[in-house]
């Protein structure tokens, strides 16, 4: 468990004062209140949803473990008596109803590993309910929601529906795309020195190249890549995030603040990050550390907060292999594999971004 | 809104707002929270589950959750609909390329019933960054004048980086959702 403040109450934010007065004259007024709100929550104590602040961690947990119990027992009761299904499948989700609203009430006093757990029973039980809802009665509960969103979404719909055919409009956005960017080269030597001429922080984007070098000196604010084949990037320092989609048998060597991979196959990573790399639907990729040199690099990974190596590059967050063993998906790459740090100082601008 | 909301509200000691942050992955959506708690943004990994902050805001006590916006986990999203009072739909402003992505995720969002009541800030997030598009460019691409009718929203540009416009923001959110649900004062 973890007891991490950052999920703690309170946290006065910079500009952000409570209002701490106008509470004198309405002091009667608010007695009253007091008093009613005390009523009220007496006579709601019988459904188990009395105030949280009143009882810890363990208060919660024994009625959040009875109102599982409750929900349970009605699940089971819908699936050994058929004829009482429908009132045990009501009684199963106000059960369930109840639980939620409980973990939400009590979920800025709860440490975060209790409040996750908490939520995925509820999510368990939910998933559960609608399975034995679905056994049971699956045409009242399918034509109840057809109707619903029928009266609820015509005006949504038009916007959405076009959805299907993304693919289309896609480049004539890329087209009219500012920023500095390389796109749809192949077989080309890509340098560009962000130090030049570059009055406010800017993004970067890589996107259809195949088969290219890429050589990135001085330090971006975002960088932006997709859909690479057979490609090498050397890359200054980014101060911000890097997006990385849809790449294939490529090696990257770069450094930033934080780095999402997503969809690459075979792809070797040699990263200096802040944060946790994260990677999604990927297969084949191997992480090393950072490993690259200019002339001035020193004073770009300073500039960005980047002078010193967390070790992050081997924390590797597999979103699709949520579980305590290493994820198939990826690996470190063997030290006698790593390549020798690449030294681009003598890399000239030779294609100019467009 | 029902009567069994209101008794609802009423019934509570503090003045709490529920808000849902939510949007594609690096988006800035952690960044954002952490900003305006006034912590160090600078060592943020990409979100894995969900943040919860509960910040003192005015005479209101907001508790944001912060949602991960990996396209693995955005299918929990409705996990965390429930009695939502404020949505904040965070947009990369400079991230062109999956603004149809962005759209398609937004609007299948708001087709949810259980976040029907709810008012809804989009922040244009990432304003700092030379080649973003401005709220208004963001505001066409999105669509939303199409929901003019049905729900209360704005769109303010941000930078969660410096912290411009997250102020302006939460100050448009916390007035609108307190004027809907705390009529009775």
């Amino acid at each position: 468990m973890d007891p991490s403040p950052s999920n703690a109450a309170a946290a006065t934010a910079a500009g952000m004062e409570p209002e701490l007065d106008n509470s004198k004259p309405a002091a009667a007024g608010n007695r009253k209140h007091l008093a009613m709100l005390e009523r009220l929550s007496k006579r709601s104590a019988t459904t188990s949803v009395a105030s949280p602040e009143a009882s810890p961690v363990s208060a919660f947990l024994s009625r959040f473990a009875a109102g599982k119990v409750a929900a349970e027992s009605a699940l089971s009761a819908c699936r050994s008596s058929p004829d009482d299904a429908p009132a045990s499948l009501a009684a199963a989700a106000s059960a369930i109803d109840d639980l939620e609203r409980l973990a939400a009430e009590a979920s800025h006093s709860l440490p975060p590993y209790e409040l996750r757990s908490a939520l995925a029973s509820v999510s368990d039980l939910r998933a559960a309910h609608k399975l034995a809802a679905s056994e049971i009665r699956p045409k009242k509960s399918f034509s109840f929601r057809n109707k619903s969103k029928a009266t609820k979404t015509p005006q949504q719909d038009p916007p959405t529906l076009p959805q299907p055919p993304t693919e289309q409009p896609k480049p004539t956005f890329d087209a009219v795309l500012p920023g500095f960017a390389f796109r749809s080269r192949n077989g080309a030597t890509l340098v560009k020195d962000l130090r030049i001429a570059n009055e406010k922080d800017g993004d970067f984007t890589l996107a259809d190249l195949v088969s290219c070098e890429v050589y990135l000196k001085g330090k971006c604010r975002a960088l932006y890549i997709h859909k690479l084949r057979d490609c090498r990037l050397f890359v200054g320092p980014v101060f911000g995030s890097v997006l990385i989609e849809d790449v294939e048998r490529c090696t990257f060597v770069m450094a930033a603040h934080q780095i999402r991979i997503h969809e690459a196959r075979a792809t070797d990573f040699y990263l200096r990050v802040r944060s946790r790399p994260i990677i999604e639907d990927c297969c084949g990729v191997r992480f090393a550390p950072h490993a690259l040199k200019y002339e001035g690099i020193e004073k770009d990974l300073r500039d960005s907060g980047l002078e010193e190596d967390t070790g992050n590059w081997a924390n590797v967050d597999d979103f699709k292999w949520l579980r305590a063993v290493q994820s198939p998906n990826w690996s470190l790459i063997p030290e006698e594999e790593r390549l020798q740090t690449v030294d681009i100082s003598e890399v000239q601008a030779r294609e100019d971004s467009s | 809104m029902g009567l069994l909301s209101i008794i609802r509200k009423i019934k509570r000691k503090e003045k709490e707002m529920r808000i849902l942050m939510v949007g594609l992955d690096n988006s800035g959506k952690t960044t954002i929270v952490l900003k305006i708690n006034g912590e160090d943004t600078s060592v943020i990994s990409p979100t894995l589950g969900f943040n919860i902050k509960t910040i003192q805001y005015q005479k209101y006590s907001l508790n944001i959750w912060d949602v991960g916006g990996q396209k693995t986990i955005r299918s929990y999203w409705r996990n965390y609909f429930e009695q939502t009072d404020g949505l904040v739909w965070v947009v990369d402003s400079s991230d062109v390329r999956r603004l149809d992505d962005c759209r398609a995720e937004l609007h299948n969002l708001l087709k949810e019933e259980r976040l029907a009541g709810a008012s809804l800030l989009v922040f244009a997030n990432k304003q700092d960054i030379q080649g973003a598009l401005k709220p208004a460019e963001i505001a066409k691409v999105l669509n939303l004048a199409a929901m003019d009718k049905d729900r209360h929203w704005k769109i303010v540009g941000c930078s969660a980086y410096t912290g411009d416009g997250l102020l302006q923001g939460f100050d448009w959110l916390v007035q609108d959702v307190a004027s809907r649900i705390y009529v009775l004062d």
